[in-house]
C-alpha cells in the first residue's frame, strides 16, 4: 500500500526503470493511480471519464514485454491523461460539451496514438472549456476543475483537467491543447512543466479544432525532462495533416544538461511593465531571467510593442477559424439533435443553441461577424497582416537572442467565479501567451516561484525559436535545477 | 416549340450565356482530401472515413494527382497557371455537406484565363444572325479553372419523383462526398444554345482525351450549369441574367438554353423584368421554373482553408505537368488531314475519341500511309455502324487494327472485290477470324488472271453478238451489262476493273 | 462600428443558432465590448503588409493518390443521432432545393 502511494510521485524515467528492473509492475502502476485518483479527484473534478480497461490492457501489453525480456519503450507504464478533445477509440470525446456530451471516438488522434505506442498507459480524458474556449475551465458543461493548490480557486484553461490532474500527482503526464495559452497558462496556475511545441512540430489529426492556424498539443508533466521524453514521442511528420512539418525531430532529452552558459537570453521588458501585470509576477520573472545570468547566460532586455496587439488579433483569427470549425456541430451525423424538428433549418439551429455553451455561442458569433460580407478586411484582413508584423517583431528579436522569458500569466490562479461574469478580463489571462501561437513559436512554462500571499505557483514563460524546443526546454532545466522548487500542492 | 421560334428570338435580340461547368476527377484512386476510394453508387456510407464524414478532429490533405490533373486541364485550354494559389472555406450549412462548409478556390485558384476554340456548323449555325450562316468557328474564354469537393447525394423520401418538395424525410450517403471535383467558369462568350452544346461536348472530349474523367453526364460525374442574359441587338448593356440547373444532357443543355432565351424573349416583349434567379430544367415538361428558395442572401464566408498551406508552382513542376499533355483532338486532326490527306469532317470524327484515333493510326502503320484513306473509309462506314448498331465498345469489338489492315491491303491488291470485302468484314466482325482465313474457307478469291478474264470475255462477246454489234453502233452503255455476263460466266470471282478493261479492249 | 440588434440577429443566422431575445441582447453588447476592444489594431499602418495565414512557410502539401482503409458502416453511423438502411435520416428540408 505505501509503496502504491509512492509511485504516484515518480517521473516517467523513474517508473520506465522501476517496471524494467521489475520493482513493481506496470499493472502495479495502474492500480496505485486509480487508488490516488479515487481520493483527490472528488475534491478536483479533473477528469471526464476514466478508461481503466484500456489502462490495465497497456499495462499488461507492458508487463508481457517485460515478462519476455524485450526492451521496453520510452514511456513505458507512464500514467498519462488526455484532454476530452483528443479521439481515442472505445473512449467519449466531449470537449466538455452538451453538444458532444455522447460522441464515442470512431478513429484515434495521431499524436494519442504515438504517446501509447511509446508505452504510456491511457488513464482518462479531461475536463476542459468547452471547445477549449476559456481559460479557467470554468466553461465546461460538466463542471469546473478546482485548483490542487487551493480548491476555490481555478486551475486555469483551457486544458485545465490535464494540468490539475498532473499538478494533483494523478497522472504523470498528460496532453493539452494550446491556441492562445491554454497549455502554458492552466501550468502557471498549477505548478506543472506545461510545454507547447512549435506549430506544425505535432500532428492535429484527431484533436476537435478550435483555431487550425493556431492549434497545437503539448504535454504537462512535473518536469523538464518528462516533457522533452512527451515531446519525443508525439513530434514528427503525419501525412494525415497538411500542416505538419518534415523538420527532423531530435532527441530532445538529449542536452537537457548542457546549461546555459553563452546562450543569449531576452527579457521582454514592455510585457513586465503591462497593466494588469501582477507585481509578484514580475518579480519572479526578473528573478528566473537573474536566475539564468548566474548560470552563465547573456541577458539582454527586448521590448515587443507590436505583440500587445496579440489580444487583438487573437480574438479575431481565433474565433473566425473557431466559428467555421465548429459549423460541423450540426445534429446530422452526430451530437446533440432536437428531439422534435420541424425541417432542417430548426433542427439545426436549436441542436445547436441547446448543445453549445454561453461562451462558444460567443466566440461563433464573433467569429462569424468578423468573416461576414463587408467586415472580413476590417477584421479578419487586418488580423492576419498585424500576425506579420508580429511575426516579424519576433524573427528580429531571435537575431539577438537564442531565447525570450516573459511571465506565463500576469496573475496567480484566480478564484472560481471571479471572472466568469467579464469576458474581456478572462482574455487578458492569456495576453502573453497568444503571441508565440500568432508567430508559431515554440514555448515552455515552468513554475519558477511561489506567491509570498497565497502560496500559489508562478510560472515564467520561455520562448524558442521555430522548431529550436531543444534550446528552450535546456534553459528551462537549467532554470528548473537551479530554482529546485518543491512543488507538491496541497491536494495531492 | 422554343427551338422553332429560337432562331426568330436571336433575330431581334442577342444571347449572352456563360457556362460553369463541373467535371469529378473519376479517374483518380482515392478522394479529394482522403485515402476514401473515387467510385459511382454502392451501398451508402461504405466509402466513408473520418475526414469525407467531417468528423471532429479529422483534417483534409490535398490528393497530389488531382492538384496535377486540374493544372493539366488548364494547360490543355491554354490556362494562364497561378504562380501563387490556394483552398479557401466556402461556408453555407446543407445536410449533404460533412463539415457544413466546401473546401474549393476563390480569389486564387490553380487556373486563370484561357480559351477554348469551337466550330459550328449544319442547323445551329443559323441561329447566330449577325453572321451569314454558314459554318464558323468562334473562341470561347475561359475564366477559371479550379478544384473542389464534391458533396454527398441525398434521397428524398415521401414526395413526388424523389423530389425535396413534398418530401417527408431525406437520407444522406456520404460516399460521393469528398469526390475530386473540377471546376470549369466560362466567359460570357457564348451567343446561341448550338455554341453552348458545342462548347460542352468540346470540353468533354478535351477531359477524356486527358484521361482525368469518364465525363458521364448520366451518373454525373460532369454536371452543366449556365447563365443567360438577353439584350436587344446593338445594346451593350447586360441584361439580367438567370441561371440554369438540371441539365443531364447535352441535349438538354440545348434546349434548356433555349427555352430560357425565348422565355426571356416573352418576358421583355410583354414588358416585364428579368428576375435574377436559379431555374430548374424539367426535361419532361420541356420548360424552366424557378427553384423556391429562402430570401437569405448567400454570405459565404469565404476565408483561407487554415487546415492547409498554400501553393506555389515553380516553372519546372509546370513544365513537367505540360510534358503530360496527350495530343489533343484539334491538333490530332490536323495532323490527319496533313499526314494522311483526310478532309476536315473525316479527319475530326477519326480524331476527337482518343481510342479511335489510335485504332486508326495503328492500322494506317500496318497498312501503309498510301492506304489511310480507305482505313478511314472503313473506320467511319461499316466499323462505325457496326460499333453503332450493337452498341460494342471498340475495345469490346473483335476487330483488330491488323485485321483492319490486312482487309484493305487485300482490297488494295485486287484479291477480293468491294461486295466481297463487305461480306468478309461482316463475318470477320463476328467470328474475330482473320481476313486471309475468311477468304481461303469461303473460296472468295477473285480471279485477277487475265488468261482466265480473257477467255470468259471471249466466251461472252461469241454468244450475244447482237448486243456486240448494238455495242459498237454507239450503244456504250451496254458495258455494265457486258460485265455482269462475263462476272457471270466467273461466278463472281473476276476482278471487277479488270474485267472492265479487258471488255472495253475487246468490244472495241 | 457598431453592432445593431438585425446584425446580431443576421449573424445568428448565418451560424445557425437559435438565439432568444435576452441572449440577442446580452451578445450584442459582448460583441460591442469586444470589438471596441480591438480597434487599436486597426490604426496601425498595415500599408503594403501581406497577411499571415499560416506562421511557418510551408508549401504544396499534398497526399499520394492513394486509397486507404475508411470506417466500416457501423463506425460511421455510430454516432448517428437516426440512421436508416445504412443512411443518416434528416428530416424535410423547407425553403431550398437541390443544394445552394
Ligand atoms: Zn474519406
Amino acid at each position: 500500500m505505501s509503496q502504491k502511494t509512492d509511485l504516484a510521485g515518480l517521473s516517467a524515467r523513474a517508473i520506465r526503470e522501476g517496471i524494467a528492473g521489475k520493482r513493481f509492475s506496470a499493472g502495479d502502476v495502474v492500480e496505485a493511480t486509480y487508488a490516488h485518483i479515487d481520493v483527490h479527484e472528488p475534491g478536483i473534478h479533473a477528469f471526464n471519464e476514466l478508461t481503466p480497461d484500456l489502462a490495465r490492457a497497456a499495462a499488461a501489453h507492458i508487463d508481457a514485454k517485460v515478462a519476455a525480456g524485450e526492451e521496453l519503450p520510452p514511456l513505458a507504464g507512464v500514467p498519462a491523461a488526455l484532454k476530452d478533445n483528443m479521439n481515442l477509440v472505445g473512449t467519449h470525446t466531449t470537449c466538455s460539451s452538451r453538444i458532444l456530451s455522447d460522441f464515442k471516438s470512431p478513429y484515434d488522434c495521431t499524436a494519442v496514438r504515438r504517446l501509447l505506442d511509446a508505452g504510456a498507459l491511457p488513464i482518462g480524458k479531461c475536463n476542459m472549456d468547452e471547445f477549449a474556449f476559456g481559460s479557467s475551465t470554468e466553461n465546461s458543461a460538466f463542471g469546473v476543475t478546482h485548483n490542487p493548490w487551493d480548491l476555490s480557486r481555478v486551475p486555469g484553461g483551457s486544458s485545465g483537467g490535464s494540468a490539475a490532474a498532473v499538478a494533483a500527482r494523478m497522472v504523470t503526464v498528460s496532453l493539452g491543447s494550446d491556441t492562445g495559452g491554454s497549455i502554458r497558462q492552466p501550468g502557471a496556475l498549477t505548478g506543472t512543466v506545461a510545454m507547447k511545441p512549435t506549430y506544425g512540430r505535432v500532428s492535429r489529426y484527431g484533436i476537435v479544432a478550435f483555431a487550425s492556424s493556431l492549434d497545437q498539443i503539448g504535454p504537462f508533466s512535473r518536469s523538464v525532462e518528462d516533457a522533452a521524453l512527451v515531446l519525443n514521442a508525439i513530434s514528427g511528420h503525419d501525412d494525415t495533416d497538411a500542416t505538419s512539418v518534415r523538420e527532423p525531430v531530435p532527441d530532445f532529452t538529449a542536452t537537457l544538461g548542457d546549461g546555459v552558459k553563452g546562450l543569449r537570453v531576452g527579457l521582454v521588458r514592455d510585457m513586465l511593465d503591462l497593466e494588469g501585470c501582477a507585481a509578484e509576477v514580475r518579480e519572479a520573472t526578473e528573478m528566473s531571467v537573474r536566475t539564468l545570468e548566474s548560470l552563465g547566460a547573456q541577458v539582454g532586455e527586448i521590448d515587443l510593442p507590436m505583440s500587445q496587439h496579440g489580444l487583438a488579433a487573437y480574438y479575431i483569427i481565433g474565433p473566425a477559424e473557431a466559428s467555421s470549425n465548429l459549423a460541423r456541430f450540426d445534429g446530422i451525423r452526430y451530437g446533440h439533435r432536437v428531439s422534435d424538428p420541424s425541417d432542417v433549418v430548426d433542427l439545426y439551429m436549436r441542436s445547436r443553441a441547446e448543445g453549445f455553451g454561453p461562451e462558444t455561442i460567443r466566440r461563433i458569433m464573433l467569429g462569424t461577424y468578423a468573416l461576414s460580407a463587408g467586415y472580413y478586411d476590417a477584421y479578419y484582413g487586418t488580423a492576419q497582416k498585424t500576425r506579420t508584423l508580429i511575426t516579424r517583431e519576433f524573427d528580429a528579436a531571435f537575431e539577438q537572442f537564442d531565447v525570450l522569458v516573459t511571465p506565463t500569466s500576469p496573475t496567480v490562479a484566480f478564484k472560481i467565479g471571479e471572472k466568469a461574469e467579464d469576458p474581456l478580463s478572462m482574455y487578458l489571462s492569456d495576453v502573453f501567451t497568444i503571441p508565440l501561437n500568432l508567430a508559431g513559436l515554440p514555448g515552455v512554462s515552468i513554475p519558477c516561484a511561489k506567491s509570498e500571499s497565497t502560496g500559489l505557483p508562478i510560472g515564467v514563460q520561455i520562448i524558442g525559436k521555430h522548431f529550436d524546443e531543444a534550446t528552450m526546454l535546456r534553459v528551462a532545466a537549467a532554470l528548473e535545477g537551479a530554482l529546485d522548487l518543491d512543488m507538491r500542492p496541497p491536494a495531492a | 416549340m422554343a427551338k422553332d421560334r429560337l432562331a426568330g428570338v436571336l433575330e431581334r435580340y442577342e444571347a449572352v450565356i456563360g457556362l460553369e461547368i463541373h467535371t469529378e476527377l473519376t479517374s483518380l484512386n482515392s478522394k479529394m482530401f482522403c485515402g476514401c476510394p473515387v467510385a459511382f453508387g454502392g451501398e451508402p456510407n461504405t466509402r466513408v472515413c473520418p475526414v469525407c464524414l467531417g468528423m471532429p478532429g479529422a483534417l483534409p490533405v490535398p490528393n497530389e494527382a488531382a492538384v496535377e490533373a486540374t493544372v493539366l486541364a488548364g494547360l490543355a485550354l491554354d490556362c494562364e497557371i497561378a504562380p501563387f494559389s490556394q483552398f479557401h472555406r466556402k461556408q453555407y450549412f446543407y445536410p449533404d455537406m460533412p463539415k457544413d462548409y466546401q473546401i474549393s478556390q476563390y480569389d486564387l485558384p490553380f487556373c486563370g484565363l484561357g480559351h477554348l476554340d469551337i466550330e459550328v456548323d449544319g442547323e445551329g449555325a443559323k441561329q447566330r444572325v449577325d453572321l451569314d450562316g454558314g459554318p464558323y468557328a468562334t473562341r470561347i474564354g475561359v475564366t477559371r479553372i479550379h478544384l473542389e469537393e464534391d458533396t454527398g447525394k441525398m434521397v428524398h423520401v415521401g414526395g413526388s419523383e424523389g423530389r425535396i418538395a413534398g418530401a417527408d424525410h431525406s437520407l444522406v450517403d456520404f460516399n460521393r462526398a469528398g469526390t475530386p471535383l473540377m471546376e470549369l467558369v466560362s466567359e460570357p462568350d457564348i451567343r446561341t444554345p448550338e455554341e453552348a452544346r458545342r462548347f460542352a461536348q468540346k470540353l468533354r472530349l478535351i477531359m477524356l482525351n486527358l484521361g482525368v474523367s469518364d465525363c458521364s453526364m448520366e451518373e454525373g460525374s460532369m454536371r452543366v450549369d449556365g447563365n443567360v442574359s438577353i439584350r436587344l441587338r446593338g445594346e451593350t448593356e447586360l441584361g439580367t441574367k438567370t441561371e440554369i440547373k438540371n441539365m443531364n444532357s447535352f441535349k438538354a443543355l440545348h434546349d434548356a438554353l433555349a427555352f430560357e432565351i425565348v422565355r426571356q424573349a416573352d418576358v421583355l416583349d410583354e414588358g416585364g423584368r428579368i428576375v435574377q434567379e436559379t431555374r430548374h430544367w424539367d426535361v419532361t415538361a420541356k420548360r424552366t421554373s424557378a427553384l423556391r428558395s429562402k430570401e437569405e442572401a448567400h454570405d459565404y464566408r469565404y476565408f483561407p482553408e487554415p487546415d492547409m498551406v498554400p501553393f506555389e508552382f515553380s516553372a519546372g513542376w509546370i513544365d513537367a505537368i505540360r510534358a503530360r499533355l496527350p495530343e489533343l483532338p484539334d491538333a490530332r486532326r490536323e495532323r490527319f488531314m496533313r499526314d494522311f490527306g483526310l478532309s476536315s469532317a473525316d479527319a475530326r470524327t477519326l480524331s476527337e475519341d482518343v481510342e479511335f484515333a489510335a485504332f486508326f493510326e495503328e492500322a494506317v502503320a500496318l497498312a501503309g500511309t498510301p492506304l489511310a484513306k480507305p482505313i478511314a473509309n472503313w473506320m467511319l462506314g461499316d466499323f462505325s455502324a457496326y460499333l453503332n448498331a450493337g452498341t460494342v465498345a471498340l475495345s469490346d469489338a473483335k476487330v483488330t487494327p491488323a485485321m483492319l489492315a490486312e482487309l484493305v491491303q487485300v482490297i488494295d491488291a485486287g484479291t477480293i472485290s468491294g461486295k466481297q470485302a463487305k461480306q468478309v468484314f461482316t463475318e470477320m466482325a463476328e467470328t474475330g477470324d482473320a481476313p486471309g482465313a475468311i477468304i481461303e474457307i469461303r473460296g472468295m478469291k477473285q480471279v485477277s488472271d487475265t488468261g482466265a478474264i480473257e477467255a470468259a470475255v471471249e466466251r461472252v462477246i461469241i454468244a450475244n453478238p447482237d448486243e456486240v454489234a448494238s455495242y459498237r453502233a454507239g450503244k456504250t452503255t451496254l458495258i455494265g451489262w457486258f460485265v455482269g455476263q462475263v462476272m457471270r460466266e466467273m461466278r463472281g470471282q473476276g476482278n471487277p476493273s479488270l474485267v472492265n478493261e479487258i471488255l472495253v479492249k475487246k468490244l472495241g | 462600428m457598431s453592432i445593431s440588434e438585425a446584425d446580431v440577429r443576421h449573424v445568428a443566422m448565418l451560424a445557425r443558432l437559435a438565439l432568444s431575445d435576452e441572449q440577442i441582447t446580452r451578445l450584442q453588447g459582448e460583441l460591442n465590448s469586444i470589438l471596441g476592444n480591438i480597434e487599436k489594431m486597426q490604426e496601425l499602418d498595415l500599408e503594403g503588409v501581406e497577411p499571415t495565414s499560416h506562421s511557418i512557410p510551408l508549401r504544396n502539401a499534398t497526399r499520394p493518390d492513394v486509397v486507404r482503409p475508411g470506417l466500416s458502416r457501423d463506425l460511421a453511423l455510430l454516432n448517428a443521432p437516426q440512421a436508416e438502411n445504412g443512411a443518416f435520416v434528416i428530416p424535410r428540408i423547407v425553403g431550398a432545393e437541390e443544394g445552394a
